[in-house]
């Protein structure tokens, strides 16, 4: 039973999805604009959005000052790499967390809450310590292992949401046909926790790309820092801000993740569920 | 199936880049000795600006070539988060042999015995060539914990053409009293322009730096054992520019709440006649200036003690914990030699410590007037009283900048500032 929604609806709607959409999209619009801005024209009192000469060193400064190739390089492996091994980790972990049912359920989710409350500069001293115990400090894989540590928790909170939300009926309905707990879990709860996944990917990946503190205690070496370190460098000690090579760098920084965003948001859809079970 | 492709993808790229992080380890390892006997010094840098790290780099090339027994290897690091990076190196006893950072923010390393006393390592000759009162900033229990190596001095910058067009006189003297640039800034203000931008977003460093005019140094005692005292001339400073602002009405409201930085725009664009600044904008300003913009540099700013201001120099310090500590004093002494210094200096438009960098910049900055008052603002410059204490950065960033920008918000009399000041002090010293 669907009713027709009127043309002047449709209208409506989309209205108010343009003006939302330039409602966010207007600051790295600007972003944009500023990039491409000489620095008389920045140091002006003028607000225009089409700079009124187009300059391109704001870009070719960023990339030959800070290492920003090697910077994003290392920022996508670490990202990406966090991502994939945090997913991977959570999954089981949130089925658990949402089927089963007893103390070690009630233990797990204290565990998860009581981990989220400490800051991290609370513990960075005793985290670099263990790390240069273990001969991890000024690595990558050290940072992946803090990234993961710091993001498992939330994550699993999250998927675990996703989990619970798909009916037990269509696991029960497995069983009937003979299915054991790993074919359940492959063929019909991981096609419907997709969605969820895919959400949990994102949030990990955008967590690791734009965190900065970590980073910055953990890593020394210059050919390992990520893209926030390096843009950070941007910064004077005065507060000078360098704002065009800032802008140019702030925008080549968007792109990998706009671009691992455009594969994961296709599978980023709630629909899957319809029907599945009926009421 | 199509779009598990994508994911598929990113899982197997996943794994690569896993294997490859495995292998991927920094080079930062502490310098150390090499097979062939050769020291390396590892010398985190903070420089951040291109011609500053060139500066540096020749220098480091340069003693590189001619000490092939003791390499420096520099470590390049930002301004932002080097506390925290620091900290945590000096726990983990990973820090590097030689620091860069800056005299206020080195007080609670000293304190904590992190940081080699460098007293008998420095030259005789360079040590004469800066004055006491610099000194006396990286002095602490009578230890030297640092090299003096450049500072800034807050200083007004005019819009010639604005002075001339409100009939006023570009003050020419060794010095400007706080009374002819308020007369100044008054004479200046007219319908679409204000006489003074001054960007006072973080006003504490400015006013603990400027008060030392007026004899207002805030802190008496050194350590934890530090006291305040916060009266008329401690409040010179701030109920001054108070008065600029809400009775003469001649200083941009706005600017009060931005950065220096950000005030440049309306100073370019001529909204606003003056400006106080950093000295290091001297070199912006002639570089980002639009076309024709006809500028000046004024002289340094006096109050009733004298154009006195706060020394707060960037410092190069040695790690204690560093096995070369005498090699690496050895490397800070050539870095702190005339040519050396005052390169660093130009390069980043700041005052050298040193008398013969001074000169040396004199001759680098000859085409640009500016330099001139920039670096008689450096003469008046001596160590603060709140260098010695070693609460101060905490005082600073969660009692004093609050309650100045309540003040410069009106939203506060001078006497509730002092209060806030003095009582906030109280709490953190205990």
């Amino acid at each position: 039973m669907t009713s027709k929604r009127p043309w002047w609806g449709t209208v409506l709607m989309y209205v108010a999805l343009a003006a939302f959409l330039l409602f966010l999209g207007f600051p790295l619009l600007w972003l944009l604009s500023a990039s491409f801005k000489s620095t008389s024209e920045l140091n002006s009192l003028a607000v225009n959005l089409i700079p009124a000469e187009w300059d391109f060193s704001n870009y070719t400064s960023a990339l030959e000052r800070q290492n920003l190739i090697t910077a994003a390089g290392n920022s996508l492996l670490v990202s990406i790499a966090t991502m994939v091994i945090t997913v991977l980790l959570s999954m089981p972990m949130a089925y658990a967390l949402a089927r089963l049912k007893g103390k070690l359920r009630a233990t797990g989710t204290i565990w998860i809450l009581t981990s989220q409350v400490f800051p991290s500069i609370l513990i960075i001293i005793p985290l670099f310590l263990v790390l240069r115990s273990i001969n991890l400090n000024d690595t990558l894989f050290g940072l992946i292992l803090v990234y993961v540590t710091f993001t498992l928790p939330f994550t699993l909170w999250m998927l675990q949401g996703y989990v619970a939300a798909i009916p037990a009926e269509l696991e029960e309905a497995g069983e009937m046909d003979g299915a054991t707990r790993i074919t359940i879990l492959r063929t019909i709860i991981l096609p419907l926790l997709a969605p969820g996944l895919v959400a949990t990917a994102m949030f990990t990946f955008v967590s690791a790309w734009n965190e900065f503190f970590l980073a910055l205690v953990l890593l020394q070496s210059p050919e390992l820092y990520t893209l926030p370190i390096a843009l950070r460098s941007f910064l004077g000690a005065e507060g000078q801000t360098q704002l065009g090579p800032l802008a140019a760098g702030a925008i080549l920084a968007t792109i990998p993740s706009l671009i691992i965003f455009s594969i994961l948001q296709k599978k980023l859809t709630g629909g899957m569920l319809a029907g599945a079970v009926k009421g | 199936m199509k779009s598990n492709r994508g994911i598929g993808a990113i899982a197997l790229a996943s794994v690569a880049i896993l294997s490859l992080a495995g292998c991927t380890q920094g080079s930062a390892n502490n310098g150390g000795e090499s097979e062939d006997g050769a020291v390396t010094l590892q010398f985190q840098s903070l420089s951040d600006q291109p011609a500053t790290q060139e500066a540096v780099k020749a220098i480091v090339d340069e003693w590189n070539t001619d000490n092939p027994d003791v390499q420096v290897e520099i470590v390049q690091a930002g301004w932002d988060g080097a506390f925290d990076k620091l900290i945590t190196q000096f726990t983990g006893g990973t820090a590097p042999d030689i620091i860069h950072f800056e005299a206020s923010s080195i007080v609670s390393f000293g304190t904590d015995g992190y940081l080699a006393d460098l007293t008998d390592l420095i030259d005789d000759e360079l040590k004469s060539d800066i004055s006491e009162g610099i000194w006396e900033s990286v002095t602490q229990d009578d230890q030297i914990i640092a090299y003096p190596s450049t500072l800034q001095s807050y200083m007004a910058f005019a819009n010639a053409d604005l002075l001339e067009a409100a009939g006023v006189e570009v003050p020419t003297g060794d010095t400007m009293t706080w009374d002819e640039l308020q007369e100044i800034a008054k004479a200046t203000t007219t319908g679409g322009t204000y006489g003074l931008g001054w960007g006072l977003a973080s006003p504490t460093a400015t006013m603990m730096s400027l008060g030392l005019g007026f004899d207002g140094g805030y802190f008496d005692g050194s350590g934890a054992d530090a006291t305040i005292e916060v009266g008329e001339n401690e409040l010179a400073v701030p109920e001054r520019i108070h008065e600029m602002a809400y009775t003469d009405k001649s200083i941009e409201p706005t600017s009060l709440t931005q950065s220096g930085s950000d005030v440049l725009a309306s100073f370019y664009g001529g909204k606003v006649a003056m400006t106080v600044q950093g000295s290091f904008q001297a070199t912006n300003i002639a570089n980002d200036a639009p076309d024709g913009f006809n500028w000046v540099a004024l002289p340094p700013l006096e109050g009733s003690e004298g154009a006195v201001q706060a020394a707060n120099p960037q410092t190069y310090s040695v790690n204690i914990d560093s096995e070369y500590v005498e090699e690496s004093a050895d490397f800070l002494n050539f870095f702190m030699s005339a040519d050396n210094l005052a390169a660093v200096a130009y390069a980043d438009a700041l005052i050298p410590s040193s008398e013969s960098a001074r000169t040396e910049v004199e001759k680098l900055a000859a085409d640009n007037p500016a330099w001139t008052q920039v670096l008689a603002s450096g003469e008046g410059l001596v160590g603060p009283p709140f260098l010695k204490v070693e609460k101060y950065t905490e005082w600073k960033d969660t009692i004093a900048t609050p309650a100045f920008q309540q003040y410069l918000a009106d939203q506060i009399t001078s006497e509730q500032l002092a209060k806030q000041l003095t009582d906030g002090w109280a709490d953190i010293a205990g």
